[in-house]
């Protein structure tokens, strides 16, 4: 038979320990819950597919210094070579690379004119060599064939007339049916048409925290440039074998550049998230800690109150208590003031959200977190309790007769 | 009826062994009403906390309503206490934070009764020691004499067949004293067997039956002995 009743009214009489516990519990439990949104958020970001082959990709920096140097000849030459080398599945000169930080991009519209809307996207420069290259699934469309292929000029403003661009750019055009999209043309740089002739799964933006990191185009450009990124990719598995090779072959092939930054696509996403792993570290610390010190306290206030009442105990087995009946006591107790808490510490958790939400622009909440954070304390509280019950049951009967 | 033989107790601490039952051998009726007196340490709460299973003893044979005591592990030892054994303390042991209808709920809880059953019982027993019209006071809102009438209602409403008290009047003024042991007379007239532990000789000699413990031996005392010695 519970006595939830007697525990209740029990506690009644000495509420200030509990209502600090109670509170802390609840603040635990608010700030818990946001920190474990912001967690899945961020770990959410984390997992977005870039859409390359990651493994299997590296890139390099080539800078030309040499003055009288040929361009287009020097590229066809590097290219044809590191194409020809054996475990290089293809590569490719490429303006920017995705999640890099660093990058470009451009806006296309549904009208040719000033102040139309216009939907910007990060802009990749590639042969017909890039869907290859970057291992892209494309879902719709074509590739670009090589006469499609056109030299820009250092400075160049006008643009070729055909794009490639990914799912999510298709969707946001045409959010009705993205696979509308394929043959219609849009505006580049408010007047230049441009007709999309093929669309990849995923491909993101050199930008993560950007809101349109899904959005990117390919333009079939070659450059004219002195410094330009080559793109490889390599046979499964022998990537970190063919990168100094790669490195030495390029460096011999030619006197007049130099060859850096030599990077793995993976290492290129790693450092683009530190910060949101570091966040989540410390994230995930605060709970850690807010948890123990919630759990010491449950702890402390137990071993306090069952001192106390060392007597009470002893009188309450000499009644007839079994010992699982003193432990449950303390558990129930327990368990009363953790719903306590965990009630005012949902209220205040959907309070902080609500806050975070207007301040951070942040999306609301799951009910199914709260319930997590109430379940996840109320199991925290029963298990802070354990050992302080545990020793109240093994106070002896005859404390109640020897004891003043 | 409870039967004790030959029953020893020895403390072990650190560095020292303490016996405090020696071969103690002592019978109580149905019915009876038996006082214990004896020198401090002689061994009297010693014996009352064996009788009320709230120790164990080292060795001998007790039985208590037939049910040998010593087979019973803690759980079997708490439902006896429970059912059979409604305790009495010198300093009253009432749980200071619930008021007297609570207090005397406590071993009903234990027990399993209905609300219904509880509430039938709580309010008999504190009208029998002339407290029902006080529920809701606290512990410490009552004199001394009353706190202990309240422990006696506790004690009994769970229909013990022994109520052990272990110096029920140490703590009282001899007026309260006198009330509290009228009242326990009244209830042993009513047919619960009483082991009351006391210093008081006045007290011992209007009990049916007087036991001296001494050195943890129990030694009987009839009434006309008694009387010489004094
Ligand atoms: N838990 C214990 N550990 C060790 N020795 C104990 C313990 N409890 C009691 N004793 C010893 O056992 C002996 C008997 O003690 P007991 O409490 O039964 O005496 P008593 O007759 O009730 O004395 P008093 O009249 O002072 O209450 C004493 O020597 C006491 O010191
Ligand atoms: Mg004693």
């Amino acid at each position: 038979m519970l006595e939830t009743g007697l525990i209740f009214r029990a506690l009644m009489r000495n509420k200030m320990g509990a209502i600090l516990i109670a509170l802390q519990i609840a603040l635990t439990m608010a700030i818990m819950v946001n920190a474990i949104f912001m967690i899945q958020d961020r770990q959410q970001q984390m997992k977005r597919p870039s859409g390359i082959d990651e493994n299997n990709t590296f890139y390099l920096t080539n800078t030309v210094f040499a003055q009288d140097h040929n361009f287009q000849a020097e590229l066809q030459t590097d290219l044809n070579t590191l194409r020809k080398t054996p475990g290089i599945v293809d590569a490719i000169q490429i303006n920017a690379i995705p999640l890099s930080g660093g990058g470009w991009s451009m806006s296309l519209q549904h009208e040719p004119g000033e102040d139309k809307d216009a939907i910007g996207s990060a802009l990749y420069m590639v042969d017909e060599h890039g869907i290859n290259t970057m291992g892209l699934n494309l879902i719709a469309g074509e590739n670009f064939s090589q006469e499609d292929i056109q030299w820009r000029g250092q400075g160049q403003s006008t643009w070729p007339p055909k794009t490639i661009i990914t799912k999510a750019f298709a969707a946001q055009l045409f959010p009705d049916d993205w696979q509308t999209a394929i043959g219609k043309t849009f505006y580049i740089s408010q007047t230049q048409p441009m007709q999309i002739i093929g669309i990849v799964e995923a491909l993101q933006a050199p930008w993560n925290g950007w809101d349109g990191v899904e959005r990117s185009m390919l333009v079939p450009f070659q450059m004219e440039s002195s410094s330009s990124y080559y793109f490889i990719r390599t046979e499964p598995g022998k990537r970190d074998k063919m990168m100094p090779i790669i490195e030495k072959v390029l460096a011999e092939s030619n006197k007049g550049r130099i060859i850096r930054r030599i990077t793995t696509v993976e290492d290129t996403r790693k450092r683009s998230y530190r910060q949101h792993n570091a966040t989540n570290k410390i994230l995930t610390t605060v709970v850690a800690t807010l948890t123990l010190i919630t759990s010491f306290g449950i702890v402390g206030l137990a071993i306090f109150s069952i001192n106390r009442r060392t007597k009470q105990i002893g009188t309450r087995r000499a009644l007839g208590a079994t010992r699982w009946q003193i432990m449950r006591y303390f558990m129930v107790e327990n368990f009363l003031i953790s719903t306590v808490g965990v009630f005012i510490g949902s209220i205040g958790a959907i309070g902080l959200n609500m806050w975070l939400v207007s301040t951070f622009n942040l999306t609301p909440i799951s009910f199914e977190l709260i319930l997590f954070g109430i379940v996840a304390l109320l199991i925290v509280g029963q298990l802070a309790v354990l050992y302080p019950a545990r020793k109240a049951a093994l106070i002896a009967p005859a404390t109640a007769t020897r004891t003043i | 009826m409870l039967v004790m033989k030959n029953v020893n107790k020895i403390f072990q601490t650190a560095d020292i062994q303490t016996h405090a039952l020696r071969d103690f051998s002592l019978t109580v009726n149905e019915g009876d009403f038996l006082s214990v007196t004896g020198p401090s340490g002689s061994g009297k709460t010693t014996f009352l906390n064996i009788a009320g299973l709230l120790e164990t003893y080292t060795n001998g044979d007790f039985l208590l309503d037939g049910e040998d005591v010593g087979k019973l592990n803690d759980k079997g030892r708490s439902r006896m206490r429970n059912e059979k054994i409604g305790f009495i303390f010198q300093g009253f042991n009432l749980i200071p934070d619930l008021n007297l209808y609570d207090n005397v709920d406590v071993p009903l809880r234990y027990r399993g009764f209905n609300a219904k059953e509880r509430k039938r019982r709580i309010i008999e027993n504190l009208d029998r020691v002339g407290l029902a019209s006080r529920l809701k006071h606290l512990p410490s809102q009552l004199s001394g004499g009353q706190q202990q009438r309240v422990a006696i209602a506790r004690a009994l409403a769970t229909d013990p067949r022994f109520l052990l008290a272990d110096e029920p009047t140490g703590n009282l003024d001899s007026e309260m004293a006198q009330g509290v042991m009228s009242l326990l007379e009244e209830i042993n007239q009513q047919g619960t067997t009483i082991i009351m532990v006391t210093h008081d000789a006045t007290l011992a000699k209007r009990a049916r039956r007087q036991v001296q413990v001494k050195d943890g031996r129990v030694s009987e005392l009839d009434l006309v002995n008694h009387r010489a010695i004094a």
